[in-house]
């Protein structure tokens, strides 16, 4: 028992000294590198820069004739993600001095992207990921309307670009209103804006963040199954709101997705004819399947299958099982047909096979 | 004196000391390799695509240089094997309606007293096996196997073929049942043929490495006479016609009056 105590002890004691000499540590740490000091107090963009730009009305006319605005709120600043991080010439680096260099800005638009790479010094990664997106592909084409990160993330005033989720969304709607709209009005769109529901889909959801592809492609159509399969194959997921799960599997066993999946197999540069999941169901302005603008709800069958195969009448839509798997209460032909099958094949196939096998029995017993 | 008159007939010929007679026709070695060829590669692309997430059937589908292109060869070969249907139907009826000869694949009581007698026999039951005619009762189950089957697949074939117009008088789940019946049947006819057909003319003992008759159109006096014992006494005791020899599919070529 005292032994016991005694190791207790010197345990306690060996505890105190670590805890002495993080405090050592913490206290040096503050002295030698003051930055860390100061953003602790909000004051890190202040200093000489805020003497000039902290003056409400500070601004320049470009040769466009434009206004620069070049006022920065401290407080602004301080609340964003980088208020405690960032001075203001780590990101203005080309800035080192007063009077700073004298540039040739023809305009606002032109100003700001020549400034957004500024960022790719921090976030090497994001900005790679931008070099493959649509985006980016038009900006080398020529077209300065195109998002650079800033548009995205604001310039001083950058927060969490997520919090809260739907903030996601309506960055994409400064440029996509149209599609923003639909969105709003579809089943997930509603969720997320009346709900906050974090299980839907917001727009990168599909379209990723920063590796946005050009979505009108063969490829992005053949990935379209997967990106709806990532949640609607996700059973618990799935469960939550009552919808099935077996959607992409009972699609995959169908004429349709039978041909996608195999397509993809092979190429994916090919725009596969056969319908994928947006062709019944709808892109952006997705409904429930009960509710009656549904694509997908009887009434509207036989207009949705008629997109693709001409001259249908009220029939034809029967022949897909809308994603019910065969049972007695669903597509119950189906399901005796499977049944008759299932009994029927063995049952024959033995019989051949006992034949087989007792007639090469009596020949060989008959050498 | 029998033997002689069939000789002159061309029904029998010597070949290398053995002795042959004749028992398939051009037509119907024709039609036997036609349906060879459509069904093993109708087997290998339809299957593929029943069975598409197998690794076999993705590796068949891409050589093949698709989806698209599998599903073509398919239908094509589909269209021949229909034509090929259509003529064998054709002919039976003519041969049936107009030469009024017998059919020799329709089974008859004496078949399912074949297969107690054969089974009687491999028991040790029964000193010989039965004595068969033109078609023994396996040629003739198979022979049914494939004309029921081949319907079902004709049919359902179209029906997926051509699921617009068939739903403009049948109701859509026809379509799905469709799918089902394909690839069952599809399963069943390709097994059948493997644990069956390729047996009874390939592995068994007798005709290994291969029954080469439907191809030659021969079969060797000495089989003929063990495996259809009685076609050989009525072809040796019977008057043959002036077309014996060369009847068409399914029929006697022995008997060409059925009447007679």
């Amino acid at each position: 028992m005292g032994l016991y105590r005694g190791s207790a002890r010197s345990a306690l004691a060996r505890g105190w000294k670590v805890v002495a000499a993080g405090a050592v540590v913490v206290a040096l740490a503050q002295v030698l590198f003051p930055v860390t000091a100061a953003a602790a107090d909000g004051t890190l963009a202040g200093g000489a820069c805020l003497d000039c730009h902290g003056q409400p009305g500070l601004s320049m006319t470009l040769a466009s004739g434009e206004t620069l605005e070049l006022y920065i709120d401290p407080g602004v600043y301080a609340a964003s993600v980088h208020g405690d991080k960032l001075l203001c010439t780590d990101c203005h680096t080309a800035i080192t001095g007063f009077p700073h260099p004298q540039w040739n800005i023809p305009n606002q638009r032109e100003y700001n992207i020549t400034q957004y790479e500024l960022c790719k010094r921090c976030h090497f990664d994001n900005y790679t990921k931008t070099l493959d997106s649509i985006h980016y592909a038009m900006l080398s084409a020529g077209d300065l309307r195109t998002p650079i990160c800033t548009d995205c993330h604001g310039a001083h005033d950058v927060a969490l670009p997520s919090q809260p989720r739907a903030k996601i969304s309506q960055t994409c709607s400064q440029c996509h209103q149209a599609i923003y709209q639909q969105y709003v009005n579809s089943i997930h769109g509603k969720a997320l804006i009346e709900e906050n529901n974090y299980d839907v889909p917001v727009c990168t959801d599909c379209h990723q963040t920063h590796t946005i592809v050009d979505p009108r492609t063969a490829s992005f159509r053949l990935e379209s199954v997967h990106l709806c399969s990532n949640c609607h194959s996700n059973q618990k997921l799935m469960e939550k709101y009552g919808i099935s799960s077996q959607v992409v599997k009972t699609y995959l066993n169908d004429f349709h997705g039978r041909t996608v999946a195999l397509v993809e197999k092979e190429t994916r540069d090919i725009w596969v004819e056969e319908a994928v999941c947006t062709d019944c169901h709808g892109i952006h302005d997705i409904q429930q399947v009960s509710s009656p603008g549904s694509p997908v709800i009887k009434s509207n069958l036989v207009a949705t299958c008629g997109k693709c195969h001409a001259d249908v009448n009220v029939n034809f839509p029967g022949a897909w099982l809308s994603h019910y798997e065969p049972g007695i209460d669903k597509a119950p032909l189906i399901f005796f047909v499977r049944w008759f099958y299932r009994i029927l094949i063995p049952f024959i196939l033995a019989g051949l096979g006992i034949h087989v096998m007792l007639d090469l029995w009596r020949r060989i017993t008959n050498r | 004196m029998a033997t002689a008159r069939i000789t002159d007939n061309g029904a029998m010929k010597e070949e290398a000391g053995q002795e042959y007679i004749r028992r398939f026709n051009a037509g119907q070695r024709i039609e036997h390799i036609v349906l060879m060829v459509t069904f093993i590669v109708l087997a290998v692309t339809g299957l593929a695509q029943r069975y598409y997430t197998a690794g076999w059937a993705e590796g068949v589908i891409l050589n093949l240089g698709g989806i698209e292109f599998t599903r073509l060869i398919h239908r094509a070969f589909a269209l021949v094997f229909t034509l090929g249907a259509v003529y064998h139907f054709g002919n039976v009826f003519y041969s049936y309606f107009v030469r009024r000869r017998r059919l020799a694949m329709v089974p008859t009581l004496k078949d399912f007293g074949d297969v107690v007698g054969a089974l009687r026999y491999t028991f040790g039951l029964a000193e010989r096996p039965p004595q068969y005619g033109r078609y023994d009762y396996r040629q003739k189950f198979e022979y049914w196997g494939l004309i029921f089957g081949g319907l079902v697949i004709i049919a359902t074939g179209f029906i997926l073929a051509f699921p617009v117009t068939v739903t403009k008088v049948l109701p859509g789940q026809v379509v799905a049942a469709a799918v089902e019946f394909h690839g069952f049947e599809a399963t069943l006819a390709v097994l059948t043929i493997v644990i069956w057909h390729l047996y009874d003319v390939i592995f068994r003992p007798g005709v290994f490495p291969a029954d080469t008759s439907i191809f030659t159109g021969k079969i060797s006096r000495e089989r003929m006479l063990e495996e259809h014992t009685l076609e050989y006494a009525e072809m040796t005791t019977a008057p043959a016609g002036p077309d014996a020899g060369d009847s068409p599919a399914g029929e006697d070529p022995a008997v060409p009056d059925r009447q007679g």
